[in-house]
C-alpha cells in the first residue's frame, strides 16, 4: 500500500556553514523553512514509502557539515488521504 | 486555493520544529486548521523505552495499537526532539515474529533438553518451570538458582523479581544486564561518595563553559543530549568542546580539542591532569581542606578473571580490591609527580601540547567544566579507577554540585538508574544503596517487606560473568532471564556463555518478546508484553523517575515480566522454600505461598483496583488490586527521609518526571549543594553526606596495563561498541525494517593504510581472530567511525556476527564490569 510519509527535523550546524547546509539539505529533497543565525535550520522532508524516508534521513545526518539533524514531527498516511481538501 | 491536509500537516510540523528550535514559526504554519485525524487520535505521553536518556514521546494509539509518536514538547529533557530511535517507537511492538504463546522444548509430548520448541500454555510452562526450581531448591539449596535482568526492567518489575529471589527464593543470584554497562560507575559513585547516581542534572548543558567527553559517543548513542550540548556551543561561542576517543567518530565535528588515545592511557592522562592543576597552584584549597579526604587505593588488582588464570595469581593485591589508606595531599602530589605530559603522550599518543590545553580547562577557576562518560570509562578493567579520577580532578578544583560544574555518567538503558541501581536488582544490593552484607540492611529490607528476621540471606550473590561460569561449571542450575539477550551480549560467549545454556543439568527460561539469540537457546521461551503494553516507570540517568499508563493490550498470550513474576510466585509455598528454623521461629508463615507472604503483604494489595479504571491494567486486572501502586509505595519506603525520597505514586502519572529526592513536594537538581538540596545542613555549604565525615574522596591510583595488548600474533586492538541506528543487542531495532536497512550487516571498521597492508580494501570478506574465537565480516576503510592504525572497530548489534565470541571475560575487579573495549585479535582475508 502506497504510503506517504511526511515529518519534521531541526538540523545543527556552524553559522559559517549555514547557508551550504542549507543549499545541501534542498539537494536531497528537504524543503528549508527557518534558519536562525546560531546555525539551526528547520526543514521538511516527505518520502513515499519507508526505506526512502529512511535512505534520505541517513544521508542527511552524514552530510558534511551536520552537527545534528533531529527528527520532531512524524505523520504517514495514504496519498490520497494526504491530498483530501479540509 | 483549496487547501489539503497535507498542508495543514506540513503547518503543524513546521511550527513543532520551529518550537523545539526556539523560532519564530514562518507564516503559513502560525494558523494551524485542525485535521480531521486529530479527533480520531487519543495521545498519551510515555518515556521512550530505548536509551537512559529519558525522552518523553506523545504516543497516539486507535484501536488498541499505536499508529505514531512525536517529541513531548512539555518535557524538560527532550523539549519538543525526539532520535531516529524513537521515531520509530510506534512499530517495535509490531514485529512479525512477535512471539505470543509460551515455547517449551519437547519431545513425544513431554519437556526434553534436546527437544523442539512447541506452544504450551501458561499452566504448563509454569508446571514445568516450577519443578525444575523445587527440584534445584530441594537438591542443592538457594545457591543454584539464579535470574539475569535489566536496566530495562520498570522499576516495579525489578522490585518483585528482587523480592522474589531475595526474599522469596532466599537467593542473591540475581544480577541485571547493568551490570555489563553501569557498575564501574555505580561502584565509582560509592567509592568517592558513598552514595550511586550524579549530583548534576542535564540543566548543566546550559550553564557550562566547557565539555569534556571521556569515552562517550554522544552524537550517536545519545543523540537528544547531543543536541542541547550542540545547541550550547553554537549559541554561546566562547564554550569549548574537546573529545577522547580510541578512535573517530561523529563527535569529533563539534570538537575544539581532539584526542585520540591509546587504550588504557585515560588513567594517565587523568593523573598528567590532576597534576598540572597542584603544580600551578590552582587547588580550590578551601574546598579541599573542607570536603575532601584523599586516600591511597590498592594497586595491582588482577582483571577479574578466573581465579586460576595466571594474571590473577600473579596479582598481589587480588584479594583486597577495593581497599585504600589514608594519605595527605601532598602526599598525592608526590604520587603524581611521574604523571609529566611528556608520560602522558608516551602512554596515549596524544601531543603533550594538547593534554596541557584540556588540563588548563579544568584547572582555569573561571570556566565551568561537564565531564561527560560511558561505556569508554565503564567497560574498562580499571573503569572504577577512571571514574574515580575523573571525580579527583573535579574535586581538586571544586568545580562539582553547582550548575555548570558537573561530573556526569551517562547511562545506556532506560532503567539503568531507576531499577537496576535504585531498586538494588544487583546481586549485593538491596534497594536505596542498602546492601545484604551488612545485617542492618537486611533487617531494615525484613521489616518493610513484613517478614522474619533471618529471611534474607548475607551472602552476596553471583554477578553476570560469574553467573555464566556456574552455569557452565553445574553450579546454578535453575535460571531465568529477563528483558536482555544476554547470550549475544555477554564476552567470550562460546567458552564461558553458551556451554552453560546447554548444560544436560540446567534449566534456563527466556521472557521476551522476540525471539533473540538467547530465547533460542533456551529451554522455554515466555512470551513478554512490552513497553506500552503494561503499566510501567523508568529512572533516568539524571535521577528523573518517570511514570506511564498501559494504553494498548499485548498480542496473544503474552504478559508482562510483572505477571510472570507475581503468577510464578503462587506455584510455591514457604514450606516448599525456606528452612525449618526460619519456619519454626516465625510459624504464622508456614504453609503459605509466596504469593501471600510477598505481594498480598497488607502493603502490595493496599490499593483498590478501582483506581486503575482509566487505563488498561492486566496485571491488575488479574490480581484484584492496583498491583504497581502498592509495590511503588512499599518500594518508596527506602528511600524516603534517607536521601533517596520519592514522591506519592498518583503525582507521577502527572509529571513528566521528577528528580529525586524529592522533598516536600520538590525536586531536587543539584545534589550536596546547599540552596538546591534539603539534605545539606545549613551552614555548611557543601555536604557529601553518602560518607560518614561529609566529605569525598581523592584516590591516588596508578596507570596499569590492560590484560591483554596487541602482540607480533595478535597485533589489532580490537573494541566493539554500538551505531546510532541499533541500540543495544538490535533484539527490538532489528525488527524495524527502516532500522535495519540503514544499517544493515556489521562490518569491521579499519584503517585504509592497514587494511592496504594486508592485501585488502573495502569491502573485503576477512576472518577475526582471537585467542577465543572469530569471526567473518567485511572491511569498511570509510564512514562515520574512523580508526587509527592498528585498532579495529566492531558493532556487536548483529545475531549474525557474534563479535562476542572474541572478546575476554576480563572485569573491572571491583564492578565485575566486562572490559569489551580491549582485547588484541588479528585480522586475514577470508578464504
Amino acid at each position: 500500500m502506497p504510503e506517504h510519509h511526511l515529518s519534521s527535523l531541526l538540523v545543527h550546524t556552524r553559522p559559517d556553514t549555514l547557508d551550504a547546509v542549507a543549499d545541501r539539505l534542498e539537494a536531497e529533497g528537504c524543503e528549508v523553512h527557518g534558519r536562525s543565525p546560531e546555525g539551526k535550520l528547520v526543514v521538511t522532508l516527505e518520502a513515499e514509502g519507508q526505506r526512502t524516508l529512511n535512505d534520505a534521513l541517513t544521508r542527511i545526518q552524514l552530510l558534511p557539515d551536520v552537527l545534528a539533524a533531529t527528527l520532531v514531527f512524524h505523520h504517514v498516511e495514504p496519498p490520497e488521504e494526504l491530498a483530501r481538501p479540509l | 486555493m483549496t487547501m489539503t491536509r497535507r498542508d495543514a500537516l506540513k503547518a503543524k510540523a513546521v511550527a513543532a520544529a520551529s518550537a523545539a528550535a526556539g523560532m519564530t514559526a514562518p507564516a503559513f504554519a502560525q494558523n494551524i486548521p485542525t485535521a480531521r485525524d486529530e479527533t480520531e487520535l487519543t495521545w498519551s505521553k510515555a518515556p521512550c523505552r530505548f536509551c537512559g536518556t529519558g525522552c518523553s514521546v506523545m504516543v497516539a494509539t486507535r484501536n488498541d495499537r499505536v499508529v505514531a509518536t512525536h517529541g513531548d514538547a512539555e518535557a524538560e529533557v527532550n523539549r519538543g526532539l525526539n532520535c531516529v530511535k524513537g521515531y520509530f517507537l510506534s512499530k517495535i511492538m509490531y514485529g512479525a515474529d512477535r512471539l505470543t504463546m509460551p515455547l517449551l522444548r519437547k519431545r513425544d509430548g513431554v519437556y526434553d533438553k534436546n527437544g523442539e520448541f512447541e506452544e504450551v500454555s501458561w499452566d504448563e510452562a509454569f508446571d514445568v518451570m516450577a519443578e525444575k526450581f523445587k527440584k534445584t531448591l530441594a537438591e542443592k539449596g538457594p545457591e543454584a538458582v539464579g535470574m539475569f535482568g535489566s536496566g530495562q526492567w520498570t522499576v516495579w518489575e525489578g522490585y518483585a523479581a528482587s523480592k522474589l529471589y531475595k526474599a522469596g527464593f532466599r537467593s542473591n543470584n540475581i544480577d541485571p544486564n547493568a551490570r555489563h554497562c553501569m557498575a564501574s560507575a555505580v561502584a565509582g559513585f560509592i567509592r568517592t561518595f558513598g552514595i550511586d547516581e550524579p549530583m548534576g542534572c542535564y540543566d548543566d548543558f546550559e550553564h557550562a563553559d566547557a565539555f569534556v567527553l571521556w569515552g562517550s559517543n554522544m552524537a550517536e548513542m545519545h543523540p537528544i543530549l547531543w543536541t542541547r550540548l550542540t545547541d550550547r556551543r553554537l549559541s554561546a561561542p566562547e564554550t569549548e568542546v574537546v573529545v577522547l576517543s580510541t578512535y573517530r567518530n561523529r563527535c569529533y565535528d563539534l570538537a575544539d580539542i581532539e584526542m585520540t588515545f591509546t587504550p588504557q592511557s585515560d588513567l594517565a592522562l587523568l593523573n598528567a591532569i590532576a597534576r598540572h592543576v597542584i603544580k600551578t597552584g590552582r587547588v580550590n584549597t578551601d574546598f579541599v581542606d573542607k570536603h575532601v579526604n584523599f586516600k591511597r587505593g590498592n594497586t595491582d588488582i588482577g582483571y577479574g578473571l578466573r581465579p586460576e588464570h595466571p594474571l590473577e595469581q600473579a596479582a598481589e593485591n587480588a584479594d583486597a580490591v577495593g581497599g585504600s589508606s589514608d594519605m595527605t595531599l601532598e602526599e598525592f602530589e608526590e604520587f603524581l609527580e611521574p604523571y609529566t605530559f611528556e608520560y602522558a603522550e608516551e602512554l596515549s599518543g596524544v601531543p603533550a601540547r594538547r593534554i596541557e590545553a584540556l588540563a588548563e580547562i579544568y584547572a582555569d577557576p573561571d570556566k565551568k567544566v561537564m565531564s561527560l562518560w560511558t561505556m569508554g570509562v565503564n567497560q574498562h578493567t580499571r573503569g572504577v579507577w577512571v571514574n574515580n579520577m575523573i571525580y579527583n580532578v573535579h574535586l581538586l578544583t571544586g568545580k562539582i554540585a553547582e550548575p555548570g560544574n558537573s561530573p556526569f555518567s551517562l547511562t545506556g538503558q532506560p532503567s539503568a538508574c531507576g531499577t537496576a541501581r535504585e531498586v538494588g536488582t544487583f546481586a549485593h544490593r538491596l534497594p536505596a544503596d542498602l546492601v545484604v552484607a551488612n545485617p542492618e540492611h537486611r533487617k531494615v529490607a525484613e521489616e518493610i517487606w513484613k517478614l522474619p528476621e533471618g529471611t534474607v540471606p548475607g551472602w552476596v550473590g553471583a554477578h553476570a560473568v560469574l553467573q555464566n561460569r556456574k552455569l557452565k561449571d553445574g553450579e546454578i542450575n535453575a535460571y531465568w532471564i529477563q528483558v536482555n539477550n544476554n547470550l549475544q551480549a555477554a564476552p567470550n560467549l562460546l567458552e564461558e556463555t553458551y556451554p552453560g545454556y546447554r548444560n544436560p543439568d540446567n534449566f534456563i527460561v527466556v521472557s521476551d518478546a522476540y525471539p533473540t539469540v538467547t530465547a533460542q537457546a533456551a529451554d522455554l521461551v515466555l512470551p513478554t508484553a512490552m513497553w506500552v503494553e503494561k503499566e510501567g516507570a523508568y529512572g533516568n540517568a539524571e535521577r528523573r523517575t518517570q511514570f506511564w499508563h498501559q494504553l494498548v493490550h499485548a498480542p496473544g498470550e503474552a504478559k508482562s515480566d510483572l505477571w510472570q513474576l507475581m503468577e510464578f510466585s503462587k506455584r510455591f509455598t514457604t514450606d516448599e522454600v525456606w528452612p525449618a528454623e526460619l519456619l519454626d521461629a516465625a510459624p504464622e508463615y508456614r504453609g503459605k505461598t509466596l504469593f501471600e507472604v510477598l505481594y498480598a503483604n497488607g502493603n502490595v494489595d493496599a490499593y483498590d483496583i478501582s483506581e486503575t479504571e482509566a487505563h488498561p491494567n492486566h496485571e491488575s486486572d488479574a490480581f484484584g488490586f492496583y498491583v504497581q501502586k502498592g509495590l511503588f509505595e512499599e518500594y518508596a519506603r527506602f528511600g524516603r527521609d534517607h536521601g533517596h525520597d520519592l514522591a506519592d505514586f498518583d503525582r507521577y502519572h502527572e509529571e513528566r518526571g521528577l528528580r529525586w529526592p524529592v522533598v516536600d513536594g520538590k525536586e531536587t537538581r543539584w545534589r550536596y549543594r546547599e540552596g538546591y538540596d534539603p539534605y545539606v545542613t545549613p551552614g555548611a555549604g557543601v555536604e557529601f553526606y553518602g560518607k560518614p565525615d561529609g566529605r569525598a574522596n581523592i584516590f591516588a591510583l596508578p596507570y596499569e596495563p590492560p590484560a591483554e595488548s596487541p602482540d607480533d600474533e595478535f597485533p589489532f586492538w580490537l573494541v566493539t561498541g554500538r551505531v546510532l541506528e541499533h541500540w543495544h543487542s538490535g533484539s527490538m531495532t532489528d525488527r524495524v525494517p527502516e532500522l535495519h536497512k540503514a544499517y544493515p550487516n556489521a562490518m569491521v571498521y579499519m584503517h585504509p593504510e592497514d587494511a592496504g597492508e594486508l592485501g585488502l580494501h573495502r569491502g573485503s570478506e576477512v576472518k577475526l581472530t582471537s585467542r577465543r574465537g572469530d569471526m567473518l565480516t567485511r572491511v569498511e576503510t570509510r564512514g562515520r567511525n574512523k580508526v587509527p592504525r592498528g585498532l579495529i572497530f566492531v558493532p556487536w548489534f548483529d545475531a549474525n556476527q557474534l563479535i562476542n565470541k572474541l572478546t575476554l571475560d576480563a572485569t573491572d575487579p571491583i564492578s565485575k564490569q566486562t572490559d569489551f573495549k580491549k582485547c588484541a585479535c588479528k585480522v586475514e582475508a577470508a578464504t
